[in-house]
């Protein structure tokens, strides 16, 4: 909302800087974007040229400046200035000039005393450019011209933003409004010029006074349409509109300065004599002043007589019946039409006017008449012509709620101190009716306030006028209650650590995609989350997988030049279980690059599958539940033969491996070898507890006994085999074992492989003798021969 | 053999071979010494086989003799070899030449995202200040993320230019929350107080990408509900929260505004922490920085959550995430955060 100071000042005398005032608004909760200040405010400042020019003799940059005051008077004064010259005509201030709100003194400049300066554009506030050089004017201006003449009187306009529970503020008279009762000040200028009226105006039929609970209007007759007053075209420029002509000028002029919106029709176009404001009919055509037709249903509020509609209720006029420059009879609306009315047919057909910017928020149904008489004022004074009787129909004239409460209630909400007589003065600068004799004392808001229902809104009414800084920092008050973290975040925060730790950088990404990636991914579009306002194609539904997005950090940091890539990202995705959204926690990663790179003294080393599977093994540490098995069916995405499923109590929870190389491509990766894991959180959530304590297996203080086994078998025995004969071959010792090599090749029969192991033989409660070790040796030995033909090499 | 002669002997193998081990410049040279002087055919050996040819009374003298003598030798023996030892092991570590200004070579190691570590820093700090953590979901009923807030139903908010809609198979319309004080709703509903909870998380908005906006960003909420509690008690709190998070002198100030769900309602601005307050870009001159909003909870919340608001009250707070790590960590557009470079990933 654009405010300007001058237009202000016509309700209340005000007395402060722009800025200060500003500061006003602000401390009320109204925040001011801009200041744009216009005009001149300095006094005493006159038109001089400079003569002569010395150089200062204590300073290699300051100047002794001889000026030409006009009328035979001359003045030497001191100028620091870059740009001065001799025969530049400049404005002068001499001393008892007023700078804003600095009134020059004489000011010793290095020992030489000057009476006055030569003053730059910021210096007289006309810029804020923080430009050095003074302000060089026009040679043909007289010597002696007051400068402010050639600058306009100051003015500011200042830009606001109103909070949606105010819409009383969207106007000057509101926004004076709001100061009178900050500064205990009279409004001023409430009474336009009264006319008696003659002859009656139209009727008004209104058919939904939910809608419209009050419509008050008048003719006037005999106008002659005309430019509006400069001073209302000066305003209605600075509130960012262009003037048109009177007509038209003085409802946008009125508007502004009382936050009524109102339309005037041209009398002519309406038959008959009465107003009907009736809903539409279901298929209405409705042709608006811009020219656009609407097509209207039954919820949309229609003004106009008993044949036709005329104008969109507190939207827009119709085509049919607007202001023309020949108009000679208009009819002025000045009515109420409730939010929600003007909100839904200004949504549906994307229509904003000031108008309806206005009703949407919530206009005031008390100013209807006033709003009135102040446009007939203008209307007669500018374009003649004589004013019916006002029309004003409000069937249920609207009362606030009346709102009980005690002063001690106000203090408790705020935990404050505010005095009973400063409460008490504020409530009744507020109030359309206050009375505090007795507790509780009884409060009721006039019209423009309906935001005032109850005593938390007084509260913030008093702490707001009394300053926001009566609320003083609490005395300190134990809370003693705890509660562990959702399971989901402490486990997300503990993988997350790990994966930092074991050199993977967290991502975060925007958690949308497209069908094409969730079909790429494998995802149905039927499981998934859809975004109905998607606000980008390729970003229309919620992820269900974070590795595609992890595919394009890849991308991008490969563009980049960040060739080696760990990554991860760990939060929440989303599917649509039985038509209901779920989310789920995830963690997904990316290892693509090398591991570490060619650098002296050492080749570079690039991780393979083993190492993504360590990751995972290392990752997954210590969640019993989870086991590993390789996919007999990977994902699409993913390498069809290098891929495991992650298992949690056999359910499958994720994947890990080598991504398919034309995922690679179509992601825009130049790599063709890059790992990935990506696994949900909801089956490890069960059993995990960060705020557990975990006993832990006890360690034997004996050293174990170590042997190299090295057994030949069938290549196409798998290692989990071996590994599950070794596991659970019964031993009377305890044996931890690991695979230190496989060999395939010539040295062995086509078909065969070698596995070689060290083996960890030990007791927790002595050294193992030589024969024990051998005898469990043994038993591992046949029955790995019996379970997987292998022989000993 | 004679006593004397055997004393003799004696005296020649201890001069001989002290001289020679003294002089031995090797390991090597050392143990041909102790095989000479005292292995199986040693000299000092071959000397002591004659003892058992002495008489008792001579053997009493020259038995010690020829063991203070083995004892001798074997000591210098061993203190030789490893002072020779010793020597060796100087002079090889002393050829190593090693050009330790060479660069270190990369140790990975991954880093959380700035924003994870601003969260951190938030929740650590409010965690300390007695607020349990407390989740709710990210597609969510217009119910619990505007009805029960005090959001009316025609609040320009529920907007499509401003909320995204999802499409599901739910009787309700949903949406992606818009903020994170649907875990209030959520929360209250479940709870009686006194509660007192924070509720970090990722919110949507229907703003496109650009330098300070982004369609998903990061909030964290605060709410306290128990008996008499005040807009003081919640400048109290936010004081400790913004000292915890930017320093100890930090200052706070509350400035009147409007949210639908608190009443009364505040911006929360803390003093420039860059300027102390005197006016700099990043205050854009105003010597403050606009931090949070807050307030106290607005009774029909309260209500509409099945709490009492005559016997109950409370305050709540959200704050943005991305706002304060881009202000504290130098970052000027918040696409940064979600571009995910290494280059900027690796810094933290």
């Amino acid at each position: 909302m654009k405010i300007l100071y001058s237009w202000l000042k016509d309700f209340i005398d005000l007395d402060y800087t722009p800025e200060e005032l500003a500061q006003k608004l602000t401390s009320l909760g109204i925040e001011v974007a801009s200041i744009e200040k216009k005009g001149a405010d300095f006094e005493g400042v006159s038109v001089a040229q400079i003569t002569g020019i010395e150089n200062h003799p204590n300073s290699d940059h300051l100047h002794l400046v001889d000026l030409d005051l006009g009328n035979g008077r001359t003045q030497r004064v001191v100028c620091g200035a870059p740009n001065v010259a001799v025969g530049q005509k400049v404005p002068l201030a001499r001393v008892g000039a007023r700078l804003g709100k600095t009134v020059l003194g004489p000011a010793k400049i290095r020992g030489i005393v000057s009476e006055g300066m030569i003053c730059s554009s910021d210096e007289l506030g006309l810029t804020n450019t923080r430009a050095r050089g003074i302000l060089v004017l026009d040679e043909q201006i007289p010597l002696g011209t007051d400068v402010r003449t050639l600058f306009g009187k100051a003015d500011a306009l200042f830009d606001l933003e109103i909070t949606s529970n105010r819409p009383d503020l969207m106007s000057h008279l509101g926004v004076a409004r709001e100061l009178s009762v900050l500064l205990n000040k009279p409004l001023k200028n409430l009474s336009p010029k009264e006319y008696e009226g003659e002859g009656e105006s139209l009727q008004v039929d209104i058919r939904d006074t939910q809608a419209c609970p009050r419509y008050t209007g008048r003719m006037i007759c005999g106008v002659k349409n005309a430019e509006s007053s400069p001073i209302i075209q000066e305003r209605l420029i600075a509130m960012g509109l262009n003037p048109k002509n009177a007509l038209v000028d003085i409802t946008n002029y009125v508007m502004f300065e009382l936050g009524q919106p109102l339309h005037a029709f041209d009398r002519k176009e309406i038959n008959g004599d009465t107003i009907v404001v009736r809903r539409a009919e279901k298929g209405e055509k409705f042709t608006l002043l811009d020219g656009r037709t609407l097509s209207l249903d039954e919820e949309a509020l229609m003004i106009g007589d008993k044949e036709k509609a005329t104008a969109l209720a507190g939207i827009m006029g119709g085509a049919n019946s607007g202001i023309q420059e020949n108009t000679t009879d208009i009819f002025i609306e000045s009515a109420y039409f409730d939010a929600p009315t003007v909100n839904k047919t200004s949504k549906k057909y994307e229509i904003s006017s000031d108008s309806s910017q206005r009703f949407e928020r919530g206009a005031d149904i008390g100013m209807t008449e006033l709003a009135l008489k102040r446009a007939t004022e203008l209307f007669v004074a500018c374009c003649g012509g004589t004013p019916s009787k006002i029309r004003d129909v409000y069937p249920l004239p609207y009362q606030n709620p009346i709102v009980k409460f005690t002063p001690a209630q106000i203090n408790g909400i705020l935990g404050a101190d505010i005095a009973r007589e400063k409460l008490q003065d504020i409530f009744s600068r507020l109030a359309l009716r206050f009375d505090a004799a007795a507790e509780p004392w009884t409060f009721q808001a006039p019209t423009h306030r309906r935001d005032l229902n109850h005593r938390w809104d007084l509260a913030e009414e008093a702490a707001r006028f009394a300053g926001f800084d009566c609320i003083p920092a609490g005395e300190s008050r134990a809370f003693v209650q705890f509660n562990d973290n959702p399971k989901g975040v402490d486990l997300l925060e503990l993988l997350s650590q790990r994966l930092a730790g074991l050199g993977f950088c967290e991502c975060k990404n925007i958690d949308f995609l497209g069908e094409k990636e969730l079909k790429d991914f494998g995802f149905e579009t039927k499981n998934a989350v859809k975004i109905k306002n998607a606000m980008a194609k390729g970003w229309d539904y919620l992820r269900p997988t974070l590795l595609p997005a992890l595919l394009k950090n890849t991308a991008f940091n490969q563009s980049r030049g960040n060739t080696d890539v760990a990554l991860f990202e760990a939060t929440r995705t989303f599917s649509l279980i039985k038509g209901f959204p779920a989310e789920t926690y995830a963690v997904a990663g990316i290892q693509g690059g090398r591991m570490s790179r060619r650098s002296f003294f050492q080749e570079e080393k690039k991780p393979d599958f083993y190492f993504i599977k360590g990751i995972m093994q290392t990752l997954l540490e210590g969640f019993e539940q989870v086991s590993f098995i390789p996919s007999e069916q990977p994902p699409v995405y993913m390498h069809p033969k290098i891929c495991m499923n992650i298992l949690a109590n056999g359910k499958k929870i994720g994947i890990f491996g080598a991504v398919h190389p034309l995922t690679l491509k179509n992601n825009g990766i130049k790599e063709n070898e890059i790992w990935a894991f990506e696994f949900t959180l909801k089956a490890l959530e069960k059993n995990f507890s960060a705020q557990q304590f975990k006993p832990v297996r006890p360690v034997t203080a004996f050293p174990p006994s170590l042997r190299d086994l090295s057994v030949m078998l069938d290549k196409a025995v798998p290692f989990s085999l071996i590994e599950q004969t070794l596991q659970s071959t019964p031993l009377a010792v305890n044996l931890h074992f690991d695979l230190i090599d496989v060999y395939e090749g010539e040295r062995l029969p086509l078909g065969k492989k070698s596995v070689t192991f060290t083996l960890a033989f030990s007791a927790p409660d002595r050294t193992l003798k030589d024969a024990e070790t051998d005898a469990a040796f043994e038993t591992l030995l046949e029955n790995l021969k019996a379970k997987t033909g292998a022989e000993l090499r | 053999m004679t006593l004397q002669e055997f004393k003799e002997n004696c005296a020649q193998i201890q001069r001989e071979y002290t001289e020679k081990i003294t002089s031995a410049a090797d390991v090597a040279s050392v143990e041909e010494l102790r095989v000479a002087a005292l292995g199986r055919k040693g000299a000092l050996t071959e000397l002591l086989k004659n003892l058992k040819d002495f008489s008792i009374e001579d053997k009493k003298t020259a038995g010690p003799l020829g063991n203070a003598l083995k004892n001798t030798l074997t000591q210098a023996i061993e203190e030789k070899t490893a002072a020779l030892q010793t020597k060796e092991l100087n002079e090889q570590l002393n050829r190593v030449d090693l050009d330790l200004t060479l660069p270190a070579r990369p140790v990975p190691c991954g880093k959380r995202h700035p924003l994870s570590v601003a969260q951190k820093r938030m929740t650590d700090i409010l965690s300390k200040l007695g607020f349990t953590w407390a989740e709710g979901p990210w597609v969510e009923d217009e119910k619990h993320n505007f009805d029960m807030l005090n959001i009316p139903k025609h609040h320009p908010a529920r907007d499509a230019q401003d909320t995204f809609f999802a499409q599901t198979g739910s009787p309700v319309s949903m949406v992606l929350r818009t903020h994170t004080s649907n875990v209030q709703s959520r929360y209250m509903e479940k709870h009686q107080p006194p509660l007192r909870i924070m509720a970090p998380g990722r919110v949507f908005r229907n703003d496109s990408l650009d330098a300070t906006h982004s369609p998903v960003f990061h909030q964290i909420e605060g709410l306290y509900v128990d008996k008499n509690v005040s807009m003081a008690d919640l400048k109290r709190d936010l004081s400790a929260f913004m000292k915890g998070l930017l320093g100890d002198k930090t200052e706070i100030r509350f400035r009147p505004s409007f949210f639908p769900f608190t009443e009364p309602s505040a911006e929360v601005d803390v003093k420039c922490v860059f300027c102390a307050g005197k006016g700099c870009p990043v205050c854009k001159g105003s010597g403050w920085i606009e931090m949070l909003g807050a307030g106290v909870v607005h009774p029909n919340v309260l209500k509409n959550c099945g709490i009492d608001p005559e016997k109950y009250s409370g305050y709540a707070f959200g704050m943005g995430v991305e706002r304060l790590a881009m202000m504290m960590m130098n970052i000027n557009d918040i696409r940064a955060f979600y571009e995910n470079d290494l280059r900027l990933l690796n810094q933290f």
